[in-house]
């Protein structure tokens, strides 16, 4: 066993704790979904406790976490902390997720998520896996599986940490469901003063402006209209706004789409843009590249609209629309404002 | 100013992947490597600065041999010179062991570095995690996603973008720092022939023996993460039903099956 790894006895480690992250003063979705799946693990380890850590937040958030899920919260308190910085909010996270021990700590993988996780883990001498798609428990062994798509997207790895405590992984925004809020639920709210020496310091910030569709974003949306290079020039997006409003949806593109600067980088679906699990995804002028494709799998139903019967997309879809879009779209909007009047 | 940049020599996407069935981790011997896409990003922003405050530019990387073709690439685009970290007993690490080579790579080779620079995340693992953990190995505070930075002092004023928040934020650190650089924030400029030509003066092999690293501590062995199987991803089969025709034709159909779906709704319509 490698040297520089702590000893450490495993059964001292119980739980499953959450890093709950605030979006100013509201707890973002991505922690409660995870102190959904927490409780889950929990009750398959024998009803163990859920926990959640949250940082510079008053009682009333802290209580939130409690109707949606954790039996404790521990606050950390300190003026220095009221707003974020990685490397001060990484040690004073690690330093009660040290002193409380769970078995497993599990992350939100939003932007500041992921800033965050890995120097905590470093702190705590453990592993973690990025961005898990799936996450299970061995009872006997305790051992979570940290199960995350591999390389190429068309294998899933199951991942342990098998030697260290506690066990550690990210999960991206709507990955798991968010719990019902149960208002009867009870839980303990604990206090806890974290010194910081300050290294990093805050010094302005701005909401920027983006050019973008007045339109919701791709991953909370139950139907994505997604534009590729297919669609020949940036005024093509409009029509496909048109019809993603029509169905109370948002509209997402291409890695080549984006490339042409027709949406921003937001809107990119696939290996390094979104993963997205619609209802209903429509791909317009979209070709299918095993990277685009990778980001949609999950999607309930498929149609791919394009004038190639061939294209990698038409094989994976469960409607292959064969045509030019520039006629097929126009006559779809006719034909569902005609029903919706 | 002493500028490092670690790169992945990451296995390019139009190559045939293969997985070691026995480890489950991504063979990367013997395939040609090219350095991560969005290291680039990183190379330059190095490079900048140091055209701004002088100094040079050190790109680390840990990978197989096959590794020196990505840093010569560097070496060409600028890079004063490169340093590949390659050992039999560095292989299958995860980002724990990676980060560990790396940090004692740059505090026996780069002690004195003022600021370590890594790519927004690698094409193909895209965890995101050894800026942090180098960070943390270094004991030095660290910022993600910064597209542009100056020195005042011994403090780094960086500024960042998040894009789920679409908030830019500025930062003051204390130096010596590490950073990652925003992806597409930078352009890359280009290989110079000549340059790249000579890289073998320039490049340095380092293997365990140079960092007397424990070898339980790096690589498979010294991994807190393993991956321990593999199964394929279930996907819904699709019905691949073709709709063709006339687009009037074509519409309607379409339309019906939209209807079907269940996701014509009269609410939304009305905007
Ligand atoms: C490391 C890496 C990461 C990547 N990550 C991503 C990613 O996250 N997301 C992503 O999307 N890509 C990604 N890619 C790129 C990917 O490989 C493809 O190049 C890209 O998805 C192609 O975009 P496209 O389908 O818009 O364009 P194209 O492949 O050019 O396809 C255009 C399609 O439009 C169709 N078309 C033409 N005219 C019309 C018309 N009038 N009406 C309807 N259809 C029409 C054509 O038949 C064609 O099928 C990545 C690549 C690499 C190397």
């Amino acid at each position: 066993m490698c040297s520089l790894w702590p000893p450490i006895d495993k059964s001292l480690y119980n739980g499953v704790w959450v890093y709950l992250e605030r979006d100013g003063h509201k707890l973002k979705d991505v922690g409660l979904e995870l102190l959904g799946k927490a409780r889950e693990l929990a009750a398959k380890l024998g009803g163990v406790e859920v926990g959640a850590v949250l940082v510079a937040a008053g009682r009333e958030l802290a209580q939130e976490a409690i109707y949606h899920g954790a039996d404790r919260v521990v606050l950390i308190e300190n003026p220095e902390l009221e707003t974020y910085t990685p490397v001060e909010y990484a040690k004073a996270i690690a330093t009660v997720v040290q002193k409380y021990k769970p078995e497993i700590f599990l992350i939100g993988a939003t932007k500041r998520g992921r800033e965050l996780a890995a120097y905590i883990a470093n702190s705590l001498t453990t592993g973690i896996t990025a961005d898990c798609t799936a996450l299970d428990v061995e009872p006997q062994t305790r051992d979570l599986h940290q199960i995350r798509p591999t390389f190429g997207g068309t294998q899933l790895a199951i991942i342990k940490t098998p030697h260290r405590r506690p066990q550690m992984a990210s999960v991206r925004p709507g990955v798991f469901p968010k719990p019902p809020r149960d208002v009867g639920r009870v839980g303990e709210i604990v206090v806890e003063r974290v010194e910081v020496e300050r290294k990093t310091r805050l010094l302005a910030r701005e909401r920027r402006v983006e050019i973008d569709v007045d339109l919701p974003p791709v991953e909370s949306s139950e139907v994505v209209v997604a534009g590729g290079r297919g669609l020949g020039s940036g005024e093509g997006f409009k029509l496909l706004a048109e019809l993603a409003k029509l169905l109370g949806g948002t509209v997402g593109a291409s890695l080549m789409a984006v490339r042409a600067g027709w949406v921003p980088h937001s809107r990119q679906i696939g290996q390094t843009g979104k993963t997205i699990r619609p209802k209903v995804y429509i791909a317009v002028g979209v070709s299918g590249a095993i990277q685009h494709i990778m980001g949609v799998m999950e999607s309930k139903t498929i149609i791919a609209i394009n004038p190639d019967p061939n294209a990698p997309i038409m094989k994976n879809a469960d409607y292959a629309v064969v045509g030019d879009y520039k006629e097929i779209i126009p006559a779809l909007l006719e034909e569902l404002r005609k029903y919706l009047s | 100013m002493k500028f490092v940049v670690l790169t992945k020599a990451a296995v390019p996407l139009s190559s045939a992947i293969r997985i070691d069935p026995k480890t489950g981790t991504l063979v990367r011997e013997g395939v040609p490597l090219t350095a991560n896409v969005w290291d680039r990003d990183a190379v330059e922003f190095a490079l900048e600065m140091r055209d701004r405050y002088g100094g040079e530019v050190v790109a680390i990387s840990m990978a197989p041999p096959t590794g020196i073709l990505a840093l010569e690439s560097l070496i060409g685009m600028g890079v004063d010179r490169a340093i590949l970290a390659s050992d039999r007993a560095f292989a299958g690490a995860d980002t724990w062991a990676t980060a560990h080579v790396l940090a004692k790579t740059i505090e026996k080779y780069v002690p004195d570095f003022d600021l370590v620079v890594t790519g927004e995340e690698t094409i193909d693992s895209t965890t995101a995690h050894i800026g942090a953990q180098t960070a943390s190995w270094l004991g030095v505070p660290y910022l993600y996603y910064v597209y542009n930075a100056e020195v005042r002092g011994r403090t780094l004023i960086a500024k960042r973008f998040l894009e789920d928040e679409g908030v830019d934020e500025v930062y003051e650190l204390k130096m010596p720092a590490v950073i990652s650089v925003l992806r597409s924030s930078q352009i890359p400029r280009e290989v110079k022939l000549s340059r790249k030509l000579t890289a073998r003066e320039h490049l340095q092999i380092v293997d365990n023996s140079k960092l007397g690293l424990d070898q339980d501590c790096v690589g498979l062995r010294g991994s807190p993460t393993m991956v321990v199987g593999m199964s394929p991803a279930a996907y819904p089969p699709r019905k691949r039903i073709v709709i063709s025709g006339a687009p009037g034709e074509v519409a309607k159909k379409v339309a019906e099956v939209l209807r079907e779906l269940g996701v014509v709704c009269a609410v939304s319509g009305l905007q």
